[in-house]
């Protein structure tokens, strides 16, 4: 673990959280189609995420519980990303012609 | 105030469980009193922390639900024996196969289950306790409360009547405008809390505290059963519990989730619902086969047969699990696609648990078997589970769905892969772990003829509903005309709901004469076992093992014996445990009266007792009792009182 | 309680570790259950009946505000816990404080913005739609206050106790949590106003 003081990579990635909060304006302040802004949205927002996760959370940073941990969101992202999908599938996507 | 809301009209019926509620209760408080046992009560068993006396009170809570439900069971099938009965009207009938399906999925099979875990986990990997002892009986409190709130409908303002599945629009406000269906919401959503708690717990106690030497692949297959139960659990229960809060902003707080109007869709609730749904079936039954598993091994004398394909069909079934919900509403009007889509994952969850059927298949093969009760509703499990699932598969073809939907059918269906699945599994474990518990057997000649008063009048009861399906009788009906043609079926039927009852009464008598007559079991080891929970003593002492055993293979226990292998080969020191606390079941008094509050929308207390359960958990926080030490004198002297010897 | 000192403090002993990844645990559960929230809302996004939609309401001044104090927050967080490991309580409680008080004007904020919505007709009763927004908004809003209720409870700890393996250990799951608050938010800021307002 880095005994280091000054939190380098604590302020590395609030400023780049900044930026891409602010990157993803872009798609109310530019006229883009709406995949491309969704894309753009995505983006921006899994990057925040992972430093998050990452980051500042520290998930890998105990080596005991390293694999666990990323089972455990691997698992719930699954789970949340199925819901999600698979609703809008039912009711939008797939519903009856 | 509306106090006419509170009260429950009409039917002897009610008026004799109020009778029957208040008699009991007064009963239990003056032989508390006369007893002197209010102290006892306390100290022992409603502040415990020890996973043990939980798991006690969960399975004697879900005794007490079997026979809730079995009496909703028997007053349904009493109803519909003959065309045209007037037992109960179409208001009642409803409440009591709502009730009926609630009780005996989420207040019976869900507590047994988790009773069971509680008990025997920590045992089989070598452990002292659960990770989180104080949430545990956290998790314990807020199911009973939950339950007992749900219990109290029947007699104040009205049990839920929209079925267990509670479909929107009937169960929104506008079709069920008295309070039943806010008793379903703010009941399962206690409980729900508790359950998640539950699978935290669990989790973390399976992956950290296992004894050293035992590695994953080395844990006993019930061990594997319950981490994977309650993977599904963590992930499945939040699904449910948004589910739950959307319907509760509905019914009292007037939002458009499921409204027909102003933008809500009812069909969202049905599938939010399955969503945790069918995880939950799983959730009950992968314990059941974990159960069995241990039970084959067992009584076969013989390694469980494929133990990788065992953890691997049950990792399988866990994530496919929440691919499949679709399958409960085939007919609900999304198109062709999607019910292909869910019609082949609902068909391939079928494989892995065909697999494992095979290798108990082959367990048992050149086993030398014993037929004791616990083994012969783990044979009776074989073939009567089979049925449900191939049914199962008939189900899971959508084009053909539309004719058995929400038919007899189903409901044989799932009776078929339950009552064999999960009800078996637990009466089987129920009696094979009861002498580790208890310190001594129930007895084998009662408990078999209580078998096959079950077993056999299960399929007299259930068989014919597939027949009654097939003839066009749907389900959740209260009665039909003789013209029909379904009166001899059910009837049929009927008279196997007697003998399941005679055979669950029988169940029961059986634990009290065994009380009385049975001989005390001193070794703790009545089965010649297999796993580590047997090689403590019985009755077990608080800290189950006097040293931490040392582990070097699967069946360690068993291997110990047979091979002289040693397992426990530490010194005996001075053994930390957790104090109990009487803040879980306060916690769990308080949230009681927060879920009744906002039953009968009375803000005022629902606020009060919010801000009350905080304080809770303030204190909680605040809490800075890190346990206390058994001193290794101590410890030492119970061994030789248990065993006879020092380890 | 046995403490292994090649870890920080929060880890240090068996039953710390395990409160550590028990909370993980639970913060993975929260991830079905806020994806069930969106899941609502995303059906329910065009179903705004005779109300107003998300375009007529949003106004994107408050998100901004909101999105830079929640992000903030979890950056003064980040270095309360970095002050703990290097063991300056002072430090950590001043981190902590600040967090806290960007979590209480997130949360006036979001308050100001349902009154502002409810006064233009826009209520929980209104439509599908908004029943969805004020739930999805409100959930989230109620684990930032409960969040808030719960740092309070550990700095009156810290403050009592000083850094120790247990109010190092609370502070730190604490601190998840709140990190955790933010991703949600994130998501929030992208696909409910962002796109709302395309």
């Amino acid at each position: 673990m880095m005994k280091q003081l000054f939190p380098i990579r604590h302020v590395i990635g609030y400023i780049a959280s900044l930026i891409l909060s602010a990157a993803a304006l872009v798609v109310i302040y530019m006229d883009l189609s709406t995949t491309v802004d969704l894309v753009i949205l995505s983006i921006t927002a899994i990057i925040q995420a992972s430093l998050q996760l990452f980051v500042f959370m520290h998930i890998g940073e105990d080596a005991d519980s390293k694999k666990e941990l990323y089972i455990n969101i691997a698992y719930a992202l699954f789970v949340g990303l199925v819901t999600l999908f698979g609703t809008l599938y039912i009711f939008i996507w797939g519903w009856y012609a | 105030m509306d106090l006419e809301r509170f009260k429950v009209h009409g039917e002897p019926l009610i008026y004799g469980a109020m009778i029957s509620i208040a008699l009991a209760t007064i009963g239990i408080i003056v032989g508390l009193t006369y007893f002197k046992k209010w102290g006892y009560l306390w100290r022992e068993w409603l502040t415990t922390v020890d996973h043990k006396r939980i798991g006690v009170m969960y399975i004697l809570a879900a005794l007490l639900m079997l026979f809730r439900g079995g009496i909703d069971a028997m007053m349904m099938r009493l109803q519909t024996a003959a065309p045209e009965m007037k037992f109960l009207d179409a208001q009642h009938y409803n409440e009591v196969f709502t009730t009926h399906g609630l009780i005996m999925i989420l207040f019976m099979a869900m507590p047994f289950i988790i009773g069971l875990m509680n008990v025997i986990i920590p045992l089989q990997i070598g452990a002292r306790d659960v990770a989180f002892p104080r949430l545990n009986a956290v998790s314990f409190w807020l199911f009973f409360f939950g339950a007992m709130l749900l219990n109290i409908s029947f007699v104040i303002g009205g049990s839920p009547d929209a079925g267990w599945s509670a479909y929107f629009p009937l169960a929104s406000l506008e079709f069920s405008p008295t309070v039943g269906n806010n008793y379903y919401s703010l009941a399962l959503q206690i409980s729900g809390i508790g359950t998640l708690i539950t699978g935290v717990n669990f989790i973390v106690t399976i992956l950290k505290m296992r004894a050293p030497g035992m590695t994953l692949m080395k844990m006993p297959m019930f061990t594997w059963s319950v981490l994977i139960t309650n993977i599904i659990i963590v992930f499945a229960f939040p699904v449910l519990t948004v589910a739950l809060a959307l319907m509760m902003f509905d019914r009292l707080f007037g939002s458009q989730f499921f409204t027909m109007a102003n933008g809500g869709m009812d069909m969202l609730w049905a599938n939010l619902f399955w969503v945790w749904g069918h995880p939950e079936v799983y959730i009950v039954i992968l314990p059941a086969f974990g159960i069995y598993s241990e039970i084959i091994a067992t009584f076969s004398k013989k390694n469980l047969y494929g133990y990788t394909s065992m953890v691997f069909s049950m990792l399988i079934i866990s994530l496919l699990s929440f691919l499949v919900w679709t399958h409960h509403f085939y007919t609900m009007g999304q198109g062709v696609m999607v019910n292909s889509f869910f019609s082949i994952t609902t068909m391939a969850i079928a494989v892995p648990t065909g697999v494992k059927i095979f290798n108990w298949l082959f367990t048992l093969r050149k086993g030398r078997i014993t037929f004791n009760t616990p083994m012969l509703y783990t044979l009776a499990f074989i073939p009567i589970f089979t049925i449900g699932g191939v049914t199962g598969v008939m189900l899971a073809m959508a084009s053909a769905d539309y004719q058995y939907h929400n038919t007899m059918f189903l409901v044989a269906h799932f009776h078929y892969v339950l009552i064999p699945g999960a009800v078996f599994a637990v009466i089987a474990g129920f009696h094979y772990w009861f002498p580790k518990v208890f310190g001594f057997r129930l007895n084998d000649r009662l408990g078999r003829h209580a078998f096959w008063w079950i077993a056999i009048s299960f399929n007299v009861t259930f068989f014919p509903l597939f027949f009654l399906g097939l003839m066009g009788m749907t389900r959740r009906t209260y009665t039909y005309s003789a013209e029909t043609g379904y009166g001899p079926l059910n009837m049929l039927s009927f008279a196997g709901a007697i003998g399941l009852s005679i055979g669950f009464l029988l169940l029961v008598y059986n634990i009290y004469w065994s009380t009385r007559y049975m001989p005390k079991d001193k070794t703790g080891d009545p089965w010649d076992g297999r796993t580590l929970e047997w090689a403590t003593g019985s009755p077990i002492p608080a800290y189950n093992f006097a040293v931490v055993p040392n582990v070097k293979t699967r069946d360690a226990f068993w291997s110990a014996k047979q091979d002289n292998i040693p397992l426990f080969e530490e010194k005996i020191t001075k053994i930390h445990m957790p104090s109990n606390t009487g803040k879980p079941f306060i916690l769990g008094v308080i949230f009681f009266f927060f879920g009744f509050s906002l039953v009968f929308s009375l803000w005022i207390p629902a606020i009060l007792s919010g801000i009350g359960i905080l304080i809770v958990m303030a204190t909680m926080s605040f809490d800075r009792d890190h346990g206390f030490y058994i001193p290794a004198e101590e410890v030492i002297a119970t061994e030789k009182k248990l065993r006879g010897e020092t380890v | 309680m046995k403490i292994d000192a090649s870890k920080p403090l929060e880890y240090a002993t068996e039953e710390n570790s395990n409160k550590i990844f028990g909370f993980w645990v639970f913060l993975g559960a929260e991830i079905p259950l806020f994806a069930t929230l969106f899941t609502v809302y995303f059906i329910m996004v065009n179903r705004y009946a005779s109300g107003p939609s998300g375009r007529e309401i949003f106004e994107i001044g408050p998100v901004l505000i909101e999105t830079f104090l929640l992000l903030s927050s979890s950056f003064t967080i980040g270095l309360a816990i970095h002050a703990m490991r290097h063991g300056y309580k002072k430090a950590m409680m001043v981190f902590m404080a600040i967090t806290l008080l960007m979590g209480l004007g997130f949360i006036g904020i979001e308050i100001d913005e349902f009154f502002t919505y409810i006064h233009e007709g826009a209520t929980l009763q209104t439509s599908g739609f908004l029943s969805s927004l004020f739930v999805l908004l409100g959930t989230h809003g109620a684990h930032v206050s409960f969040g808030f209720l719960w740092g309070v409870a550990i700095m009156i700890q810290l403050w009592r106790q000083g850094i120790n393996p247990a109010t190092a250990n609370k502070a730190f799951i604490f601190s998840l949590f709140w990190h955790f608050l933010d991703v949600v938010w994130i998501f929030i800021f992208s696909f409910v106003y962002l796109k709302g307002l395309m």
